[in-house]
């Protein structure tokens, strides 16, 4: 009868074992939603290769506006170094400020 | 004898220019089974003899020993083993942490021991029922009455079912009835075989009838009338 | 023995989070914003590593040398009569001659990838159209017909239309017609492509005939690259020889330049919060000092109630930790980190769709720890000595 006085609660550490667990079971799902996708991935991932070898494709369409990245036929050997041959530019596209508007 | 002191003696900072000469040549022995009333006004030395029987730090100089253990040069780990086995203490305004249960307050002793959750809860209700306490377990004990506070405070003191018990002056901030009830459990617990000592310089305390000895210190030293 | 210290280690476990759960609006907010910080860390190396490995594994398929003519220290169209003089050198399996470019479309501001290009004469031209939305790639013979990309399809509100004009240099209109449309899937490649034969980009671009931008060389026996660059450079010094290895090489130094400098960015902040938590933890408020002479009186150790504090700031990280990386991992693989695309595009007008997926390897996930877990642990966990100097006679009054 004691002890219908007192229902015994679930110790803490157990309860954040169990938060813990949902925690990681979540990014478990995560991982197995990342697989499916890592598979979905590796089909373009076959498209991506021919695009490249077909169009002969040196970078990734990030960053269109940057002066040396797109191809290395529209830039100079001096393009990443910006200023100074050792500053190479900190971003592609240039810097954090948008180029005047008109 | 439970508490043998004999020429015992505490200097805090020896050797440095805040040095404090707070004991010296204290002789005292406590029987099992027997309540004894520490007297003094503040800053007599009352409260660093109970740190000392209280196993919190071992004395400058002389012999202690509590519970047939001598106190001197054992580090500070083992006499916190020590303590833990032989001493409960009852604190001035009880010194019970607010945002705890009730219920957790007096099981913080047990905790260090490896006491898992189910027996902690058990000995708690054990004490709970018979201070008549048990329905305020789950509350906070920042929001309890202040006579069961005092419960509270003597329940934790018990938990481990130590043999001696050290009160510091624990009806400093209490009414008289609180103190009077105070005192009858301490009677009680005398009564079950407990070794009792209180520093006090409540009358209520030193001439209760339980008193078996009061001991008067003035200026870290037994004062003989 | 061993089971009692167990019970001992969950018991002073129990109380940490008990502790926690008290001061629980401050235990999370430092929770939350150490989550948010590791959240930005983790993000940004996330992204940088999805792109870098994406960038890896399909620049493999870079062309094998391209030559471009310098002159004055920079590069202008090549002579078509140089592919004469590679004759010469054995082991070139082929050449195929492109005019790419930029061409600035100044109505919608951005900037277009143009391509002129015999496609069937490279590898894997053939199989082009299998990377088409629908239609089939400009044949040579096509005469303005285009290959297009998704963003240019939006940029010039193609829909529902499929001819549409650009400018030449002296302003006349080039007038085009769609004939294929990239697939969305290869966005991150083709996004802002137009696609054409060699004749048209000529027209557009007013390059005179017998000129290119670049040709793309490639090789009978790829080990052989390094070897046949170098023929060629010495045969034709004004030429710029750039080999597929060093295209990739330079890309990826490009790529680790910029994710480290995102990456020490990111660790001022992480460096800002250690400092203040540290702060936090090396002050003892009173309450503090009379929990732990409490607690100390009471039977604990010091070492117990060093673990206690131990035990809190692992969980606060810990958690932190894992709340940070799956908050991150989420930002980068499902909003296809939506809070970086500013960093990494700039003002780029034309912006694919990103399909990110960072490969975590267990490495990339401890470096993250390092970076944050411990740091926090030492800045909490080393001024918690300082509880070992509250005596526990402090506990008692007067």
């Amino acid at each position: 009868m004691m002890r219908n006085r007192f229902p015994e609660p679930m110790r803490p550490a157990l309860v954040f074992a169990l938060l813990l667990c949902l925690l990681l079971a979540f990014d478990g799902a995560l991982f197995i939603d990342g697989l499916a996708r890592r598979k979905a991935e590796y089909a373009t991932l076959a498209q991506l290769a021919v695009v490249t070898s077909g169009l002969g494709l040196t970078d990734l369409a990030v960053a269109t506006e940057a002066r040396y990245t797109r191809h290395p036929a529209v830039s100079d050997p001096v393009a990443p170094f910006m200023d100074h041959p050792g500053a190479i530019e900190h971003f592609p596209t240039g810097a954090f400020w948008l180029p005047p508007s008109r | 004898m439970l508490i043998e002191l004999s020429g015992v003696s505490k200097i805090y900072n020896q050797g440095r220019a805040n040095e404090v000469r707070a004991l010296s040549d204290i002789d005292l022995g406590v029987e099992q089974g027997s309540m004894v009333c520490l007297k003094g006004p503040s800053g007599s030395g009352k409260s660093t003899l109970l740190a000392i029987i209280g196993c919190i730090f071992p004395p400058t100089s002389g012999r202690a020993a509590i519970a047939e253990r001598q106190l001197a040069r054992l580090p500070d780990r083992f006499l916190t083993l020590h303590r833990r086995e032989t001493i409960g203490f009852i604190f001035q305004r009880f010194n019970i942490l607010p945002e705890l249960t009730v219920l957790e307050n007096i099981t913080l002793p047990l905790l260090p021991l490896g006491v898992p959750p189910k027996e902690r809860r058990q000995r708690a209700q054990e004490l709970l029922a018979r201070f008549a306490i048990s329905h305020r377990a789950r509350f906070p004990a920042g929001q309890i009455s202040g006579g069961e506070l005092q419960r509270v405070a003597i329940a934790r003191a018990l938990i481990n079912n130590q043999p001696i018990i050290l009160a510091d002056e624990p009806t400093a901030h209490l009414d008289t009835a609180l103190s009077r009830e105070f005192m009858e459990i301490m009677q009680q617990l005398k009564e079950a075989g407990k070794t009792i000592v209180i520093a006090s310089h409540d009358p209520l305390v030193f001439e209760h009838p339980a008193i078996d000895r009061t001991v008067t210190i003035q200026d870290g030293r037994i004062h003989v009338p | 023995m061993a089971q009692r210290n167990l019970e001992k280690q969950l018991n002073i476990l129990d109380y940490a989070l008990s502790s926690l759960w008290r001061r629980r609006l401050k235990s999370l907010s430092v929770l939350l914003v150490f989550a948010a910080v590791i959240f930005l860390l983790a993000s940004f190396q996330m992204v940088t590593k999805a792109l870098s490995d994406k960038a890896r594994e399909v620049l493999v398929h870079t062309p094998e040398i391209t030559l471009q003519k310098m002159s004055v220290g920079r590069q202008e169209a090549i002579p078509l009569a140089y592919r004469d003089r590679l004759a010469g050198i054995f082991g070139i399996r082929r050449v195929v001659p492109r005019i790419w470019g930029y061409y600035f479309d100044e109505v919608r501001l951005a900037n277009y990838t143009v391509m002129g290009m015999a496609v069937e004469e490279m590898p894997d031209g053939a199989r082009l159209d299998t990377a088409l939305a629908s239609g089939t790639m400009p044949g040579p013979a096509g005469q303005g017909l285009v290959a297009i990309g998704q963003s240019i399809k939006k940029a010039l509100a193609l829909e529902g239309r499929t001819t549409f004009s650009l400018f030449r240099p002296d302003l006349s209109l080039k007038a085009f017609e769609v004939s294929g449309e990239f697939s969305p899937d290869t966005d991150i490649l083709t996004n802002d492509l137009v696609v054409m034969n060699l004749a048209d980009a000529r027209d557009l671009f007013a390059i005179p005939a017998g000129l290119v931008t670049d040709l793309c060389v490639y090789v009978a026996n790829p080990q052989e690259i390094d070897t046949i660059a170098k023929k060629i450079s010495e045969t034709m010094p004004s030429v710029r020889v750039l080999t597929r290895p060093q295209i990739q090489k330079t890309y990826q130094v490009v790529f680790g330049w910029r994710s480290g400098f995102g990456s020490i960015c990111l660790l001022t902040a992480l460096a800002a919060f250690v400092i203040l938590a540290w702060d936090k933890a090396s002050g003892l408020s009173p309450e503090e000092r009379r929990e732990i002479a409490i607690l100390k009186v009471l039977g604990w150790q010091t070492s117990d109630i060093l673990v206690v504090r131990f035990w809190e700031s692992v969980i606060v990280s810990g958690l932190a930790c894992v709340v940070g990386m799956t908050a991150a991992y989420i930002h980068v693989v499902y909003f296809a980190a939506s809070l970086f695309r500013p960093v990494l595009m700039g003002w780029s007008v034309l912006r694919p769709d990103l399909h990110l997926l960072p490969r975590l390897a267990a490495g990339d996930i401890l470096l993250t720890l390092a970076f944050t877990v411990i740091p926090y642990l030492a800045a909490t966990v080393i001024p918690a000595w300082r509880s070992a100097t509250v005596p526990a006679d402090s506990a008692l009054g007067g």
